[in-house]
């Protein structure tokens, strides 16, 4: 195989990083790899400080932006529970499923697609619990 | 289809610098927590507003389009990561988003309207 690794395959040495794929050596870290979302961070010779280990600490930013949005899930979830508290608590069940999503690695677009959804399913409840209350 | 053509959004072109990939994820994930936001916002307009006097309907015409265009928030954020997922992979400059401009557009509209409702409520 001539080309960079693909997932799940191992690291070339200077190549361009894969997702599902380890961190490439060089390069920066990937999604999905050992320091991915959530997985441990690389080590190894040459990998001493954080912005050896994540350039830009860009996925330690994502993350972290993953676990945002799941807590203002949750926010949403315990401002409905005022009003609705069965739709409030599934609201605020949304927002441990979202985190996890951050965490995992593969079919991103459609983790990303899930989010989006999850998004107008919350503001549907939100427009009943609005039409029913006075 | 050579090793470095993979998957994604639109299924072609090469894998971007997982940073720019990292970057177009938080835009959309910071875009999903504006449309949550103003979810809340319209939830918290129609319960916890007392209602305007003379003007029953004030608070669900302020609160219900703010819900609604949480919910296209959060379509529209994830066509703009497809769009700029698949600019990033086939090496192309990335598209302009409208939603900057239509976020601006609508808050102030419902500004407007919001001035008018407590006008009106006020003249009543």
């Amino acid at each position: 195989m001539t080309g960079p690794a693909g997932p799940g395959s191992p690291a070339v040495p200077g190549g361009p990083a894969v997702p599902g794929g380890p961190a490439v050596p060089g390069g920066p870290a990937v999604p999905g790899g050992p320091g991915g979302p959530g997985g441990p961070a690389p080590t190894g010779p040459g990998r001493d400080g954080p912005e050896d280990l994540d350039p830009g600490l860009a996925r330690e930013r994502t993350s972290l932006a993953w676990t945002r949005t799941a807590l203002s899930f949750a926010a949403v979830g315990a401002f409905v529970l005022k009003k609705d508290v069965a739709a409030g608590l599934v609201i605020m069940a949304a927002a441990p499923v979202i985190w996890r999503l951050g965490r995992l690695v593969h079919h991103r677009p459609g983790q990303l697609k899930l989010v989006a959804a999850t998004i107008v399913a919350v503001a549907l409840v939100a427009l009943v619990v609005a039409a029913t209350s006075g | 289809m050579t090793d470095a053509q993979t998957q994604g959004p639109a299924g072609e072109g090469t894998e971007p610098d997982p940073r720019f990939t990292f970057a177009n994820e938080r835009t959309f994930l910071a875009w999903s927590r504006t449309a949550l936001a103003l979810v809340v916002a319209g939830l918290g307009v129609v319960q916890l507003l007392p209602p305007f006097p003379g003007v029953p309907w004030g608070r669900h015409v302020l609160g219900v389009p703010l819900i609604v265009f949480g919910a296209v928030v959060a379509v529209a954020a994830y066509g703009d990561w497809v769009r700029n997922q698949r600019a990033l992979r086939l090496g192309r400059p990335l598209p302009r988003s409208v939603m900057p401009w239509l976020l601006a557009a609508v808050i102030t509209v419902i500004a407007v309207i919001a001035a008018v409702v407590v006008l009106v409520s006020a003249l009543r």
